[in-house]
């Protein structure tokens, strides 16, 4: 069988690709000796790679992508009940305080009437950071089992989860608003909650998890097997 | 066509391989018309979008936005007029009023995403195309747009303007919501931004650095 036919990733021929300027570059060959032996990807970081042509620090895979997601999601999982728990904004009428929390400011607002509104902070506020936390932690998981189910969809999902994780942050913008145009003494108030500040944590937390999360991970598990198949019947 | 031709010689020596982003598979790039996009037939990522004039239209496009922004900044976006009492609020405003409600990491969460990293990304955008276009790039230039790439989902005035929207609308039952001056220019700066982002195609420009100075793979 010809190599060229075969699928082959930047990895297998011994190169790295930056991941701004896309340029491919060869891996000394000590450092790759090290990694066979060794066969952990954390000797490969203690010798920084620069690319030659932006000199950004290049990496055939994220360092520790793993642990440091991980380290992210579970941060944000613990942040995310405070998040919800305590109230994100006081709204002072005529001297009566009234705490909202993120599901009974939805609620509130369907009380109201205001149903597209509501279903838009319910999708931003609610709907999205869940669905991102699962979504990252299924991905973490499926990659720690060596799962082989669906990568291209897996990956999908990533690239999903990654473009619309930042559009969550839109409450807290709308809490900065209402606190800014509501100044009126004790007649009309809004002040901003802790819960405000843990549900940015929260969003941003997942921003950067999803960022360190490496989606090559997920195919590396394909390139493996594809690999020992290959060598199986070789001989 | 022979200025085309080179620059698409360029690219062909420049970029013939690419592994993709997401799933590291190495793949060759065809040849390609514009407004054609090269996707990763394994994973389906964008490995490379072919665009016309990129450079220029981009450079266009974040100088409108810079004057825009200044505008956005100059004048209130929007006013609460209740009881007699108006209260206005611009985009700095908006962290300065949570610092003073003693929410000091929420303010600067606001402030980043909603000035510092857009007008770094105005500022730098344009100093680098400035640099590019001129053939003037020092060993500031990759750094600083290495920068700017990575920041790039950080600025998020476009999520901004929803939340003015969604404050408009709960708003709009208790008092007078006044649209001040600023918002048009707002309105317009969101849209030169994603001209901006759309029309800019980093490729392009790593291509340029690269030709400049000569990198050979």
């Amino acid at each position: 069988m010809s190599h060229s036919t075969q699928l082959s990733t930047a990895r297998m021929q011994g190169l790295v690709a930056c991941q701004f300027c896309h340029t491919l570059s060869r891996i000394p060959e000590e450092i790759q000796n090290i990694n066979r032996e060794e066969d952990t990807s954390n000797k490969t970081n203690n010798v920084e790679l620069h690319c030659p042509c932006c000199q950004s620090v290049i990496h055939s895979r994220i360092p520790d992508s793993l642990n440091k997601t991980w380290a992210l999601l579970i941060a944000a999982i613990i942040l995310y009940i405070p998040a919800n728990t305590l109230p994100i904004m006081t709204v002072i009428l005529w001297g009566n305080g009234q705490p909202d929390t993120i599901l009974s400011g939805v609620i509130h607002l369907m009380d109201a009437g205001m149903w597209p509104l509501a279903l838009l902070i319910f999708i931003a506020s609610i709907f999205i950071p869940i669905l991102k936390l699962l979504i990252l932690i299924g991905l973490m998981i499926s990659v720690q089992l060596k799962s082989r189910w669906k990568p291209r969809d897996r990956t999908i999902l990533y690239r999903i989860t990654e473009f619309i994780g930042r559009w969550s942050m839109v409450d807290v913008f709308v809490i900065g608003i209402l606190v800014t145009l509501v100044q009126f003494g004790n007649t009309a108030m809004v002040t901003p909650g802790l819960g405000a500040l843990s549900f940015a944590s929260v969003v941003i937390l997942t921003m950067f998890a999803a960022h360190t999360f490496d989606p090559r991970l997920i195919w590396d598990v394909i390139d493996e097997h594809t690999d020992k198949n290959r060598n199986n019947n070789e001989d | 066509m022979t200025n085309q031709g080179t620059q698409q010689k360029q690219t062909a020596e420049t970029l013939s391989h690419m592994a993709c982003a997401h799933c590291d598979l190495i793949q060759k790039l065809p040849a390609m018309q514009v407004g054609e996009v090269a996707r990763c037939i394994r994973c389906n990522n964008v490995l490379y979008r072919k665009q016309k004039n990129s450079l220029n239209r981009a450079l266009a496009f974040a100088i409108t936005g810079l004057i825009l922004f200044v505008i956005s900044n100059l004048f209130p976006l929007l006013s609460l007029k209740a009881m007699g009492l108006t209260q206005e609020g611009t985009l700095l405003s908006t962290s300065i009023s949570l610092f003073q409600a003693e929410r000091p990491f929420l303010s600067l969460i606001i402030l980043l995403t909603t000035i510092i990293f857009p007008l770094t990304t105005l500022l730098g955008t344009i100093y680098v195309l400035m640099q590019v276009k001129t053939n003037r790039i020092n060993r500031y230039t990759a750094p600083l747009f290495r920068f700017l790439r990575s920041t790039d989902a950080w600025g998020m005035l476009e999520i901004f303007m929803l939340a003015i929207l969604v404050a408009v609308v709960k708003l709009g039952d208790l008092a007078d919501v006044i649209f001040g001056i600023s918002l048009y220019a707002f309105c317009l700066l969101i849209l030169s931004l994603s001209f901006l982002s759309y029309s800019l195609n980093p490729h392009d420009v790593w291509n340029r650095l690269r030709d400049i100075k000569g990198c050979q793979i």
